[in-house]
């Protein structure tokens, strides 16, 4: 198990990485836009520049990151193991809930999203628990789609 | 007089019946987002944007423009309560006025602080008044190189004061510019970096992506987070005693200067004027070792230098279309969903919107002067409420917030990849602010160097051969080195970077 200060350092090179991992390809794919057209700077001209200045700033921020003799400064807290089941668990849900956004509509959606969720947040009370998601998913839903007039999608079964 | 004209004209418009209302419920969801710890005021404009949807432009950007402010004063409770900031202004906050809650002096302290939030905010709105229409009127003149060196100074001040890493605060600018691109070329028309998704020619949707930034991130990290105690405290006496109001009153006028001054340049954060008022303050101070053990200074600077700021922080956004902080660039999200630009041009476009928006300030800070004294108690009994509940509001609203917009899962999607990318960048601590404003100019930006371009036929000497622009360009180049070399002080740095 890294600690705070090692995880931070790793936790840099990592995003330095994928900072690269997001320039090279970019820088790459900008050259197959014109550069420079008879108007003038064409549609990769920006993009280009911005992707060589990304790639290169990256690159340097690694180098430095992985050379630095001295981590000080750099330090993370790391999640305990229920903090980090807590945020795996509510991507988990969200990710859930955007599946199902459309083909069940939001209120058949966000009722089992919203119980799910204060489950695995911790919440104990059933009624609670059951008014919020209530609550939630058909209350919210009558304010947002008849007063405010927010699109939310109505699923196949008509909820 | 043209300008008392307007703003009569603006007063009339925001004291609407329908207009009050918005403003009065902005005041009171944005004090809740600030009471609401782990919702910053981004997060929290940004969410709440899809109640504006069927609103007139005016109503929706008076109703967010109080949600920003509110949001901003709000957090001041939580800092006092429970030593924890609601919103990252409120940091300094914690230092005095929760020493003066564990003395059971909560009241007072969220009383001055109401009161110099209140000072604070009407003198720089009174300034936005004064300053703002000859600041429109010069802008007017600025061409697109102009506008081109502006944005970048802009940029480079946030970068450069954004956080402990120079570097690193350049690539997060770089990255926002870049993801900026995505979608079809506004001048030639070409798809660009769509992986030939169609959901991506519109662009990866900038309101999505503060959700997930700030939203989605915030929660994640907040439910890592131990659940802190409410101090007990009397709340009763809010009105500070007659030594108190002596201690306070140069403070606030000092902590108003400051947070004014401040907030007219584009990048200085939110933190800074709080923190430089609290340091000028301590400095000042005869008796300095009273600061950290509950100095009522040390709450009335920093709160009327955070919400003079807050409101002088509009001027950039509103006279040049340069937005501060990521909140403001919300703000300019706002703006452009209505169909808006914010800059010198919205003055002659529209100024009847501009100037019902800004009367609305005037408004707004009475609101919340009103909201935050006489039911202070309210608001801090809200600080009991279980935090699961508070986490599941917020994904509720920003689940809707992030599909409302273009009535797409796909941007469910873009929010979530950005919550997780956006707890990434808190725990390593790299700054989130540059990739923000990077984001919402980067269209401007791209916008304004291939018209400079295309009226040189190419040529780069345009933007050297313009004397204003050489200057602007000069200035941001100032501030970049000056970063490399630190050249701002330690404490400032620090605090920006949280």
């Amino acid at each position: 198990m890294p600690n705070g200060r090692n995880a931070a350092k790793r936790g840099w090179q990592i995003a330095c990485l994928c900072l690269l991992a997001i320039f090279v390809p970019a820088l790459v794919t900008s050259l197959g836009y014109s550069l420079i057209d008879a108007l003038g700077p064409g549609p990769g001209f920006f993009p280009f520049w911005l992707s060589l200045i990304g790639a290169v700033l990256s690159a340097v921020m690694l180098a430095q990151t992985t050379l630095a003799k001295t981590n000080e400064g750099m330090e993370i807290s790391l999640p305990d193991r229920r903090g980090a089941v807590q945020a795996l668990g509510m991507l988990v849900a969200l990710t859930a809930a955007a599946a199902l956004f459309e083909p069940l509509g939001y209120r058949l959606t966000m009722l089992p999203f919203i119980a799910a969720l204060l489950v695995v947040l911790g919440a104990r009370s059933p009624v609670a628990i059951a008014l919020t998601a209530l609550a939630g998913s058909f209350g919210v839903f009558y304010v947002f789609y008849h007063w405010l007039k927010v699109p939310l999608p109505v699923g196949v079964l008509g909820l | 007089m043209d300008t008392l004209t307007h703003l009569m004209a603006g007063l009339s418009a925001a004291l609407s019946l329908q207009n009050f209302a918005f403003a009065l419920i902005g005041c009171v969801l944005g004090t809740l987002i600030g009471v609401l710890p782990g919702l910053g005021p981004a997060a929290g404009t940004a969410i709440l944007i899809p109640l504006t949807f069927k609103l007139d432009p005016t109503g929706a950007l008076i109703m967010l423009s109080a949600i920003y402010y509110g949001a901003m004063y709000g957090g001041t409770i939580t800092s006092v309560l429970i030593n924890v900031p609601g919103e990252a202004a409120s940091v300094v906050t914690c230092i005095d006025g929760h020493q003066m809650a564990k003395q059971g002096r909560g009241g007072t302290a969220l009383g001055i602080a109401a009161i110099g939030s209140f000072v604070g905010g009407i003198f720089a709105t009174f300034a936005l008044v004064i300053v703002a229409p000859p600041l429109a009127q010069v802008a007017l003149k600025f061409g697109p190189p102009e506008f081109f060196a502006l944005m970048l100074v802009g940029l480079c001040l946030i970068t450069g004061l954004g956080g402990r890493s120079l570097l690193a605060g350049l690539v997060m600018a770089v990255l926002g510019l870049l993801i900026a691109m995505i979608g079809i070329d506004p001048v030639r028309g070409a798809p660009r970096f769509t992986l030939g998704i169609p959901s991506l020619y519109d662009g990866l949707g900038f309101i999505p992506v503060v959700m997930g930034l700030f939203g989605v991130a915030e929660i994640l990290l907040a439910v890592q987070q131990p659940h802190r105690q409410v101090i007990k405290t009397d709340l009763a006496s809010l009105i500070p005693s007659r030594e108190e109001w002596r201690r306070s009153i140069g403070a606030i006028g000092r902590g108003t200067g400051i947070g004014f001054f401040l907030g007219l340049i584009p990048g200085v954060g939110s933190i800074i004027p709080t923190f430089v008022a609290y340091v000028f303050e301590k400095r000042l101070s005869k008796t300095p070792e009273r600061f950290g053990n509950g100095a009522i200074e040390g709450v009335a600077a920093p709160e009327s230098a955070n919400n003079a700021y807050a409101n002088a922080a509009m001027i950039p956004l509103l006279t040049l279309g340069i937005p501060s902080s990521p909140t403001i660039a919300v703000l300019m999200g706002a703006f452009i969903i209505n169909g808006l630009t914010p800059g010198p041009f919205l003055f002659q476009e529209r100024p009847d919107l501009v100037w019902a928006v800004i009367a609305s300030f005037f408004l707004g800070n009475i609101l919340l002067l009103v909201l935050n004294l006489p039911f202070v108690g309210l608001w801090a009994r809200i600080l009991h409420l279980p935090y699961q509940y508070v986490c599941v509001g917020t994904l509720t609203f920003c689940i809707i917030g992030a599909y409302s917009l273009q009535q797409n899962v796909f941007d469910i999607y873009v929010m979530i990849a950005c919550g997780v990318i956006g707890y990434g960048m808190r725990k390593i601590d790299m700054p989130i602010a540059p990739l923000v404003l990077g984001l919402i100019l980067g269209p401007f930006l791209e916008k304004s160097l291939r018209t400079s371009l295309e009226m040189s036929a190419g040529d780069f000497s345009i933007f050297f051969t313009r004397p204003l622009c050489l200057v602007l360009l000069v200035l941001a180049a100032v501030v970049l080195v000056a970063s490399a070399l630190r050249l701002p002080p330690r404490e400032i740095r620090e605090a920006s970077a949280g």
